[in-house]
């Protein structure tokens, strides 16, 4: 490939392999950011963490900086971070609550759903300059389910309802864990990074064959301790499943392996709990919600629920990823059950867990391993002999194959080659037949 | 006959010493049974109640973050993390049966060739043990606890 040339994506992504320049080349990276975070459908934060008029939130799609922040009307807004004088971000800081922003820069004021309240000295400006054209730039698109927001800079394009498909009964198993139906993601954020590219978070966080390896200290812990042992989950023979739901969504389903001895049936207050649940779902779907644990999927590309937590992947260059990991806590249970949520997910995540940091290390040697290209191909054929298709599309396969690693790099190879704009273009045409 | 302060003081530095020559289970052995060793993380006065620590070790989790230290397979410390450290500014008041500890440190880490630097406070609870003491509580106020570390899987 020269330097100019546009890159062939088809010929870097193949059905069971892609090569190494995906994870390398900072033009594909460029690419990412414009095909993929600036322009599709992009997670920012949970509505939770803005529960009051004025709490803001500053997040990121992409390369912009934004405020999340709920309005003195009481709606989630995403706000651009800039002012619309001379580009200075005009909140500083990443959590708190305010009524106004202020650009320090010149002294520009905004209220806190965007509208520009004030300039100062404003007969510097004639007749023809009108405040209300001069508002912080909401992004062109946002849409919250079940208090998961999402933002896309594309004025146009899927709705979120269709881009997420299936994976939004996960996320209703995720949420459905609270009793009364709602989660509070303000259980503090462990915050991480590392050397190597995004994808290597993602395609992690959905690998059912790493943990055996990658985690065995932690599963030793556990089974010292007389602990459930998650090791035959991740064995050869698990009933475990990989799912590949479309759109780059995919999971690992351990729903099966659950339902007898469900994690949470060891939680203080578990009888309690299940009595709340059950009054709530009634006994079958509250038995559906405690076996699946939380759940454990990828919205693609950035968005990741595992259990407990939310994780958030923000890719800053092709070799240097920062990830915010958000603990939630249930409405409407024991405090008690909360706590053992919060020291259960501290065992294992954050800097200083007994597991994730495990995987930051195989992602920096990955990295490493990458630059060596006399065979630049990544395996990603695991089982894809016996991957199966249930009768609405989604993908099976046994836990330990990589259906999950192929179900991203086909959404990814989707995006990045444009074709979702040739599908629009399509359908476009097609409605217009139809009126 | 040292002082207050001497003995003190050196007892923070053994601890350090022991740290940074991986000395785990000596170290371990320095902890009383009810045992927290605390990293708060986003704010310094986060409460546990409500969110996630970086470290909130009771006496079992502390064993187990040495039993990791001491394995080949946790592949965080492999190669391990090399560490020196240095306290000051070392304040203390008595206590019910010991003293409430505060120092100043700044840990210089290296890894991977990479080295980072680490700074911050530490609260150390200390109990009489003869003429010595042991650690009861060392919660570590980290500069940068709210900001994205890569790896903080050696001892602070």
């Amino acid at each position: 490939m020269a330097a100019n040339d546009a890159v062939d994506y088809d010929a870097l992504v193949r059905e069971d392999r892609v090569h190494s320049r995906v994870y390398t080349d900072a033009r594909v990276f460029e690419d990412e950011m414009e095909r993929i975070f600036h322009r599709g459908w992009v997670f920012v934060g949970h509505a939770s963490e803005v529960p009051a008029p004025g709490d803001y939130r500053l997040a990121w799609v992409g390369r912009y900086p934004i405020i999340m922040v709920r309005g003195d009307d009481g709606e989630v807004k995403l706000l651009s971070n800039r002012c619309r004088h001379r580009a200075n971000t005009v909140c500083q800081i990443e959590r708190g609550n305010a009524r106004f922003f202020r650009c320090d820069y010149h002294g520009w004021l905004y209220r806190n759903n965007g509208e520009l309240a004030s300039v100062s000295y404003p007969d510097g400006y004639d007749g023809s300059f009108r405040k209300e054209d001069y508002g912080l730039i909401p992004l062109p698109r946002m849409a919250n389910y079940r208090g998961f927001v999402f933002g896309s800079i594309a004025p146009s394009g899927m709705s979120l309802k269709e881009y997420l498909g299936k994976a939004a009964e996960q996320i209703d198993l995720f949420v459905d864990l609270s009793p009364e139906g709602e989660i509070d993601a303000r259980g503090g954020i462990h915050k991480y990074n590392y050397r190597g590219n995004w994808k290597l978070q993602i395609e992690n966080s959905m690998d059912g064959y790493h943990p055996n390896f990658v985690h065995k200290t932690f599963f030793g812990m556990l089974r010292r301790k007389g602990m459930q042992n998650p090791t035959a989950n991740f064995g050869g023979r698990s009933i475990a499943v990989t799912r590949d739901f479309g759109h780059g969504h995919v999971m690992l389903d351990y729903r099966e392996c659950n339902r007898k001895a469900p994690i949470l049936s060891v939680a203080p207050g578990a009888p309690e709990y299940r009595e709340a649940m059950v009054a709530r779902y009634g006994a079958e779907r509250a038995a559906e919600i405690i076996s699946s644990g939380g759940t454990h999927l990828l919205v693609f590309p950035n968005l990741v629920m595992i259990g407990v937590q939310l994780r958030v992947v923000r890719p800053i260059s092709a070799d240097e990823t920062e990830v915010y990991l958000y603990p939630t806590l249930l409405k409407g249970v024991a405090p008690e059950l909360n706590q053992w949520r919060l020291r259960g997910h501290e065992s294992f995540f954050g800097p200083a867990g007994f597991g994730a940091p495990d995987d930051l290390e195989m992602f920096e040697r990955l990295q490493l391993g990458l630059k060596n290209e006399l065979d630049p191909w990544l395996i990603l054929s695991r089982g894809i002999h016996r991957e199966r298709r249930e009768p609405d599309g989604t993908r099976v396969g046994h836990v330990t194959d990589e259906v999950t690693q192929r179900g991203i790099f086909r959404e990814w190879k989707r995006v990045m080659t444009g074709r979702e704009e040739e599908a629009e273009r399509a359908e476009g045409v097609r409605l217009a037949a139809v009126d | 006959m040292e002082s207050l302060r001497e003995r003190i003081e050196s007892f923070l530095y053994y601890e350090a010493r022991l740290i940074d020559e991986h000395q785990y289970s000596e170290w371990l052995s320095l902890w009383t049974t009810d045992a927290l060793y605390w990293i708060p993380c986003n704010s310094d006065d986060a409460d546990p109640a409500r969110q996630a620590m970086i470290i909130y070790d009771n006496r079992d989790r502390l064993e187990e973050r040495v039993l990791r230290l001491k394995s080949t397979s946790a592949w965080a410390q492999q190669p391990r993390s090399r560490t020196r450290r240095l306290l000051s500014n070392i304040e203390f008041r008595p206590i019910e049966g010991g003293y409430a500890v505060e120092s100043n440190f700044i840990l210089a880490e290296m890894r991977r060739s990479k080295q980072d630097i680490f700074a911050g406070r530490v609260m150390h609870t200390l109990r009489n043990n003869g003429d010595t003491f042991n650690i009861a509580l060392k919660k570590v106020l980290l500069l940068n606890n709210d900001d994205p570390i890569d790896n903080l899987t050696f001892l602070v």
